[in-house]
């Protein structure tokens, strides 16, 4: 209790002094009186009144240090110092708190995604016992898979048993679902197919009704039941209890809604919530004992006292069996050699302590990047603020002495300087904290098309605040001790004699910061123009086609129709549009150009078994002339291809030309294989197209464009004429009138989609530059600071030597000189540090090395010019110092 | 200063005794009334009198309010609170046994 008396008393010290005052001045007053009424007169009264009081100073003293917590009031005081001295230079204290609450904030965000992304184990029961498989593929540039089929998963189940409990859990897919009748609209939702012992094997709970159990994933197609998300079940039945029981439409099927899952499991994809869980039974039945059908992963958890590396073990030597079964069923064509290598091509088990993510493995680097960098400028702009100090502290110098000879400990000195930079700091790590509040969903919107978006769940929670309160006190440390100790170190009697600040103390102290600041500035400059450069080479790749102004409509179809007619239907609608005003051409294809594509193995006629690769592009007649793919030889798609049932023409593009028919006219040649054409396998290539990219960052592979069936009706290709958005809402109402059949869901420009596949690129590129502008600008902010401290500090010796003689020119050069060395200190550390830490981003860049002539020169000649410039306006002063006032001053 | 090291260590007992047999006073009251019973012989310094007072008051023996003093100034008088006469008590007898004590020693020794 006394505690706390004592330490509200500090907060009212004002009061409690004042109190302790009228106390003793009362019996001042009326020992005072007594005496006088008993003779003495009141001067001698008053004397020896006086006399026992002794000190009353001391004696005010001792009560407070009774009444108050001496330590804490002496704290107290400091920040009400603190606070009057900062807000003395509101213009620099207010740079000062913005730069380091830009960095803390860049930094907490960072952190908060790092954590969402990358470190944050699942919600599930005991998280590290859990493991996950990837498979081996034939693809250098990405060798291992996530997904394996049906077949692989019995196996590798039944050999695991004992040691771990397997259970397999399908990508996640958006699909068109309908909550209502048959013909209520499709609602894309994400999906999942899981074993039936998945939740259990997770240990997640229902929130309602039931989950899914081993008895619902018995026979293929016999359990139409789901389970949906809590997230899903409160925002599309608004958490209605009668939601379970209810029906929903997948395909032509019907599911009943048996429960919802508990609110904390979102799915074991960070990013990606999961809306509704299928049984693994329901997923398509051609699957069930296929090789061929890649779809599901593999999880596991193990049993106690089970090791990673023993289950990987037994799980490699499973799935070298179950591969050279099917290798035997496949067929008898391929070499023993290659035959080893697919047999023997291996497994690997994987913790799933925070869930497999493909997001995660497209960002992860991306976001240590960025983390890395905003440290960095948390060290800039720290550098800043103990300069801003550390000048302060030479200004403050009288001061300091002067409470020092008065008795003031050293102690208490450093306490005071240490107390300013933490105000500083902590205002800082508010800011930065509301800085990050909005800058951390800002780049998780960043991260995904705006129709597939991320969800993390960024909550700002202790670990954050504790990341948040560290690197605050961190700061503090680091940048505020120097400061600190500079103060108290002065040397009283030489302060005192030279007066005012301008006791010999040289910027001296600043140096080191100053090439720190210039080192990481330039390490944060390199990086950011490396990316920024790769970005820029990247989007003005030519992709072979023209993307401007070409709409991409999505289109469905209401109810299923046989496929003639739908293929008249959809024909109809293409030429209706095409007749409107402002559109130029019209198309459909089954994948977006740069979108996801499917690839084949034909055979060419005469190569024997040998198969080939090649992407299939399923379009309708006019799709070149929409994209304006220049046709090279032969004809393209007319509209007599389309209306035939048994068309077996193709045009391939120029790489395919080149790779397979090695330079002979390809017009006329054949292709032997299924092409989504059931009653074809010679397909004749009738033209050859110029090359266009799915992939801006690779080659041209090759392609083979063939008819779309228009059982799958993909996406309406529209080219305008003027702008393209405008143009939409045309669009859906002529399709609605051309065939109420058919229905627009949405749509999006063909530039959109372009950009959508660089997310990551523009990403990094947007973000390093911005900080490596910031990093610019607050070592220019540095060195001009503590350039203009230096010259106000040495305006009596510049006085003298103007006075003797000395030319300006040789000024500027000493002021110059007094930045330029422990500039160029830092630009070489910053270059070296740079060049080095650039092999981490190497893998991100696209046609840019550290060491090209471009990604030194830019970031070297910006920082030196922009050193240069932040001295220029400090030499200047120097220059015009005039020796009569500068010598008359002092 | 010899006086007022008789006082040393007492001043707490005093003012405690003082408080619970003559209620609500103020410091000056205290300092006159302990010379006055003396004979003069304790002599209260202000320099112990405030810190001694205000320590009390802390650990929660008396408690201070602010009254109207005969002359009409706002004077702050204190008084003994349930824990300052356990406190009380316990002083006294710390004190009888130490002077008890000490007696033995100056009619034995």
């Amino acid at each position: 209790m006394s505690l706390w008396s004592r330490l509200g008393n500090v907060f009212r010290s004002g009061a409690v002094q004042r109190e302790l005052d009228e106390e003793l001045q009362f019996h001042i007053d009326e020992r005072t009186r007594e005496l006088i009424a008993a003779g003495t007169t009141p001067e001698a009264a008053a004397r020896d009144v006086a006399r026992r009081f002794g000190n009353p100073l001391r004696l005010r003293e001792q009560s407070l240090d009774v009444k108050l917590l001496p330590w804490l009031d002496s704290l107290a005081r400091d920040v009400r110092l603190g606070l009057r001295m900062l807000s003395k230079n509101a213009v620099v204290t207010c740079a000062a708190v913005l730069s380091l609450s830009l960095a803390l904030g860049a930094c907490v965000a960072a952190f908060s995604l790092v954590d969402a992304l990358i470190l944050r184990q699942l919600p599930v029961r005991e998280p590290g016992q859990l493991v996950y498989m990837t498979f081996p593929t034939d693809d250098p540039e990405r060798p291992e898979s996530e997904t394996s089929s049906d077949p692989v998963f019995v196996a590798l189940r039944a050999a695991a048993r004992g040691r771990a409990d397997l259970f397999a859990m399908s990508t996640q897919v958006m699909r068109p679902v309908r909550f209502g009748g048959p013909t209520s609209e499709k609602e894309p939702v994400r999906t999942q197919y899981v074993s039936g012992d998945t939740f259990e094997r997770l240990g997640v709970a229902a929130a309602r009704g039931r989950l899914l159990t081993a008895q619902d994933d018995v026979r293929p197609g016999a359990h139409p039941v789901v389970v949906v998300s809590h997230a899903f079940w409160q925002r599309r039945f608004s958490g209605d209890p009668a939601a379970v029981g209810r029906w929903l439409i997948l395909g032509d099927r019907q599911f009943e809604i048996v429960g919802v899952a508990d609110s904390r499991f979102t799915g074991v994809e960070p990013g990606r919530p999961t809306d509704i869980w299928f049984p693994y039974a329901m997923f398509d039945p051609r699957a069930f004992g296929s090789f061929n059908f890649g779809w599901t992963r593999v999880f596991g958890r193990l049993n106690a006292n089970v090791r990673v590396e023993q289950a990987q073990s037994v799980m490699e030597m499973a799935f070298r069996n179950v591969r050279r079964d099917w290798a035997e069923r496949v067929g008898a064509n391929e070499s023993p050699a290659s035959l080893a290598r697919f047999v023997g091509a291996p497994l690997h088990v994987r913790s799933a302590a925070n869930g497999p993510s493909p997001l995660r493995s497209q960002f992860e680097r991306p976001l240590w990047i960025l983390a890395s960098i905003a440290v960095l400028v948390l060290l800039i702009a720290g550098s800043n603020v103990a300069n801003l100090f550390l000048a302060r502290a030479a200004a403050r110098e009288h001061e300091m002495a002067l409470r020092l000879s008065i008795g003031a400990g050293r102690g208490r000195l450093i306490q005071q300087v240490l107390i300013e930079s933490a105000l500083v700091a902590a205002a800082a790590c508010l800011f930065g904290l509301l800085f990050a509040a909005v800058a951390a969903p800002a780049v998780v919107g960043m991260l995904a098309p705006a129709g597939d978006p991320v969800q993390l769940s960024l909550r700002m929670d202790w670990r954050v605040l504790a990341v948040a309160g560290g690197l605050t006190l961190l700061t503090t440390a680091l940048f505020g001790l120097a400061p600190a100790l500079r103060a108290s170190r002065v040397a009283p009697m030489t302060a005192l004699k030279t007066g005012g600040g301008r006791s010999g103390a040289r910027a001296g102290v600043m140096r080191p910061f100053v090439a720190i600041q210039v080192a990481f500035g330039l390490v944060v400059m390199f990086v950011g123009t490396l990316l920024v450069l790769s970005f820029a080479k990247l989007s003005s790749v030519d992709p072979g086609f023209a993307a401007s102004n070409v709409l991409l409509v999505s289109m469905e179809t209401v109810e299923r129709m046989e496929e003639p007619p739908q293929r008249a239907a959809l024909l109809d609608v293409l030429e209706r549009l095409r007749r409107l005003p402002g559109v130029e051409a019209v198309s459909s294809a089954e994948y977006n150009v740069l979108g996801r594509a499917w690839t084949s193995n034909p055979r060419l006629p005469g190569r024997g078994r040998e198969t080939i690769e090649t992407t299939m592009a399923p379009v309708t007649p006019g799709f070149f002339e929409t994209m304006r793919i220049p046709l090279l030889a032969g004809r393209t798609f007319g509209s007599g291809d389309m209306g035939v049932d048994n068309a077996a023409a193709i045009v391939v593009n120029e790489t395919f030309a080149r790779r397979y028919f090695a330079g002979a006219p390809a017009v006329g040649r054949f292709v032997e294989g299924r092409m989504g054409n059931k009653n074809v396998d010679k397909y004749e290539v009738v033209g050859v197209v110029g090359d266009t990219k799915y992939d801006l960052r690779k080659t041209p592979a090759p392609i083979i464009y063939m008819l779309l069936r228009p059982a799958t009706i993909g996406t309406l290709y529209v080219r305008a004429s003027g702008d393209a958005v405008v143009l939409a809402t045309r669009l859906r109402e002529e399709i609605r009138a051309a065939n109420p059949l058919f229905r627009m869901t949405s749509f999006t420009s063909q530039s959109a989609a372009v950009q959508q596949t660089l997310l990551r690129e523009r990403l990094l590129a947007l973000l390093a530059g911005f900080f490596a502008m910031v990093g610019l600008v607050l070592a220019a902010v540095g060195l001009y600071g503590v350039l203009s401290y230096s010259v106000v500090q040495r305006t009596r010796e510049i006085g003298i030597r103007v006075a003797l003689g000395a030319r300006r020119l040789g000024l500027v050069r000493t002021v110059v000189a007094e930045a330029g060395q422990p500039a160029l200190v830092g630009a070489g550390f910053g270059l070296a540090g740079g060049l080095y830490l650039s092999r981490f981003v190497e893998s991100l860049l696209f046609e840019v090395t550290p060491v090209d002539f471009w990604s030194v020169v830019l970031p070297l000649g910006t920082l030196l010019l922009t050193a240069l410039l932040a001295a220029a306006l400090p030499a200047l002063r120097a220059v015009r110092v005039d020796p009569v006032v500068a010598l008359r001053y002092e | 200063m010899a006086r007022q090291d008789a006082l040393q260590g007492s001043l707490p007992l005093l003012l405690l005794t003082l408080l619970a047999r003559r209620g609500p006073l103020h410091g000056y009251a205290m300092a006159t009334q302990i010379e006055g019973m003396s004979d003069e012989t304790l002599r209260v310094e202000e320099g112990s009198l405030y810190p001694a007072l205000h320590r009390l008051e802390e650990a929660g023996w008396i408690k201070a309010r602010w009254t109207t003093s005969g002359t009409g100034r706002r004077a702050r008088v204190y008084e003994i609170t349930a824990a300052g006469r356990t406190q009380l008590d316990t002083e006294e007898a710390r004190w009888k046994a130490i002077t008890a004590a000490v007696g033995k020693i100056l009619k034995h020794a």
